[in-house]
């Protein structure tokens, strides 16, 4: 036969438009078609990693933007954090700058107060105040930036000689020097006071135009937090939204492929095969699918081989059948022949067509006419086994009389029965109808165990009776003879099988009459059994259908 | 005087009938194969064929049906002689055109009183 030649054709899973099928994906089938992504599809597919491994991969690097997102946030908020301490700190020396400058204000006060009433409690206050002010002092020069520092310098270098100065003056006030301690105060305090106002109002600008630099730092770290958030949050979503569908269609498209691939290989056609670009459990899967295809495709091939041997067997059987039957019909014409001729002639002398024969001749001419009749008997045999085995049988249906078949056996079977002495009793049940069969072949069944009966027993009675169970139509032929061993009794019905050769030799027979009545019986679709005592004697059953039909002789 | 044809390529066989024949006042004509029966029945036109039906060149069933379907031989009876080959024979040999059947080996007793009745001696 020819070979198949296995067919290139391919299901693939490229993400070309006509292999998308379903309803609502026109936007997803464009993307594939014409967008990158399609090409990013074909790409992750290739990926020699795991579904999972994929899988996770995505997942990671949007949790990673997210982190990244969580960190700049962080670093914003610190930012700003830091920024708000600053402020505070620069609101601080603005306030301690304004303390300052009022406890300047009073220690001025509190001089000119010293300077009219003269007292101690008031140089005492003025003393007082002197020491706020350090105080105060002290926490302006902390946090202070490096370019306060100067003025700041120089604010205490002037309060140090605003210090020495009021020590002089209360000391000219307590010696009672008034106009001195005036003059001093109009002519050195005064003016380090005035500097000292100037000094710390430059502070406080300073201060201020710093702290308003801050709250601009502050509001430019919120607006860039709130622009990269802003960024970071679209960017996660289109690259979930990306990463989604190209993974998702790399896998998508294998499936479908395979899905599609499945369809024609159940629908029959082996020859294909699925070509998917993934790398990963989807590749895995399409190459055992081309796998499986090949091997369905080797084993239709072998099937197909198989079944055309089969065919080609087939028609050696049919031709040799026919080889068969037609030797058996040129066979059992070529012994029929001769057979004729010795019969034909036999009969004819008989008959005294020749003239009268003489008395010493006409026994000879008798035993040759017997023998050609059991010769003929014997042929026959062998030719309806041939016939049978060929599976040439053919019943040929009919109805009948059970009486007219008895009646039939009981007068071929007389004369013989005569001769040796025996009873031949018929019994047929007034129950059995009319029958459906060959009657030929039962007849022939009947004929066959009558006959053996009548063979195989010396003395006592040979019995035929038939009677009908419910559809089937039972016969048994029982004879008082020699009867059959148990273990022998198997395989009586088995070809050219006799329970003993002893047996042969002592009352002839070939074996045959039991094999083919058992075959004839089946071909009925009947069956066939004996029951027997060595010694006391046989009885042969066989039971067929009431009305036989034509499928159960095939 | 009737005319019987025995179509039979045996020998012995063909001796069979011509001695049963002998004695009586039929006349018999014989032919060896199928085709010389079909050409000896048309031209001596028998009473009566008997033919074998297994013969040479044509068989017996073949030549019986050719007999049957021409004109001038189709009133013809013809006795077939089966040989049991298979199942079947006797049907064909009636579906061919036969009158009668006789199955191999036949009783020369039988075939003379098949032959009477078909052909009855005038």
């Amino acid at each position: 036969m020819a070979a198949h030649e296995i067919e290139s054709r391919a299901v693939s899973a490229d993400p070309a438009p006509g292999t998308i099928s379903g309803q609502g994906e026109r936007i997803p089938r464009l993307l594939l078609a014409y967008s990158p992504l399609g090409s990013l599809v074909r790409r992750v597919a290739r990926i020699r990693a795991s579904v999972h491994g994929k899988l996770l991969g995505a997942f990671l690097l949007i949790a990673l933007l997210l982190i990244a997102m969580g960190a700049m946030s962080l670093r914003s908020i610190a930012t700003v954090a830091h920024q708000s301490r600053l402020l505070d700190q620069a609101r601080e020396r603005v306030d301690a700058s304004r303390q300052i400058e009022h406890a300047l204000g009073l220690q001025m006060n509190f001089t000119r107060n010293a300077l009219l009433l003269k007292d101690d409690s008031t140089i005492e206050s003025m003393f007082r105040e002197n020491n706020r002010f350090q105080d105060t002092f002290n926490r302006l020069e902390m946090g202070a930036p490096p370019a306060q520092r100067e003025t700041i310098q120089r604010i205490r270098a002037t309060q140090d000689r605003v210090m020495a100065t009021v020590a002089r003056i209360a000391a000219l006030i307590r010696e009672g020097k008034s106009d001195e301690a005036m003059e001093l105060h109009l002519n050195e305090g005064y003016p380090l006071y005035r500097e000292i106002a100037t000094l710390v109002t430059r502070a406080v600008r300073t201060e201020e135009a710093g702290m308003g630099q801050l709250r601009e730092g502050v509001e430019a770290t919120y607006r860039r937090a709130l622009l990269l958030t802003g960024g970071f949050a679209a960017t996660s979503i289109i690259l979930a939204l990306g990463l989604g569908f190209v993974i998702s269609w790399s896998f998508i498209l294998p499936v479908r492929a395979a899905g599609e691939f499945l369809g024609q290989v159940a629908q029959g056609e082996f020859g294909r095969s699925i070509e998917v670009p993934n790398r990963d459990e989807f590749g895995e899967l399409a190459a055992r699918m081309n796998h499986m295809s090949g091997e369905l495709h080797r084993l239709y091939d072998d099937q197909q081989r198989a079944s055309h041997q089969l065919r080609v067997l087939n028609a050696e059987l049919e031709r040799a059948s026919r080889a068969k039957s037609d030797f058996l019909a040129s066979m059992s014409h070529e012994l029929r022949t001769p057979m004729n001729a010795i019969l034909g002639f036999t009969e004819m002398i008989r008959d005294g067509l020749y003239g009268e024969v003489p008395a010493e001749i006409q026994e000879p001419v008798t035993d040759i006419h017997t023998c050609g009749k059991q010769l003929l008997g014997l042929i026959n045999n062998v030719l309806d086994l041939s016939k049978i085995e060929a599976g040439h049988m053919e019943l040929a249906l009919g109805e009948y009389l059970v009486e007219d078949v008895v009646g039939t056996v009981k007068l071929s079977l007389r004369a013989l029965a005569a001769t040796k002495g025996l009873d031949l009793v018929t019994a047929v049940s007034p129950n059995v109808p009319v029958c459906v069969g060959d009657a030929k072949r039962i007849t022939q069944c009947l004929m066959n165990l009558a006959g053996n009966a009548l063979k195989f027993t010396r003395e006592g009675r040979v019995e035929i009776r038939v009677e009908a169970l419910g559809e089937t139509l039972a016969f048994a032929v029982s004879d008082t003879g020699i009867g059959i061993a148990p273990e022998q009794a198997a395989s009586i019905f088995e070809e050219f099988r006799q329970a003993d050769v002893t047996i042969s030799r002592e009352f002839g027979g070939t074996g045959l009459g039991l094999s083919i009545t058992r075959k004839l019986v089946e071909l009925h679709g009947g069956r066939i059994w004996v029951e027997s005592e060595p010694g006391k004697g046989s009885t042969f059953f066989f039971s067929i259908p009431v009305r036989v039909v034509a499928e159960a002789s095939a | 005087m009737k005319t019987i044809l025995y179509v039979e390529d045996n020998e012995f066989n063909r001796k069979i009938v011509r001695h049963l024949l002998s004695r009586t006042t039929y006349r018999l004509i014989e032919a060896v194969d199928g085709e010389a029966g079909v050409t000896t029945a048309r031209e001596a036109r028998p009473d009566l064929v008997i033919m074998d039906i297994q013969l040479p060149k044509l068989s017996g069933l073949e030549a019986t049906r050719r007999l049957a379907a021409a004109p001038e031989t189709r009133g013809i009876p013809i006795i077939v002689i089966t040989s049991f080959a298979l199942a079947g024979d006797e049907q064909k040999a009636k579906e061919a055109g036969a009158a009668a059947y006789l199955a191999k080996p036949y009783s020369p007793r039988e075939l003379l009183g098949m032959i009477r009745d078909l052909a009855p001696e005038s």
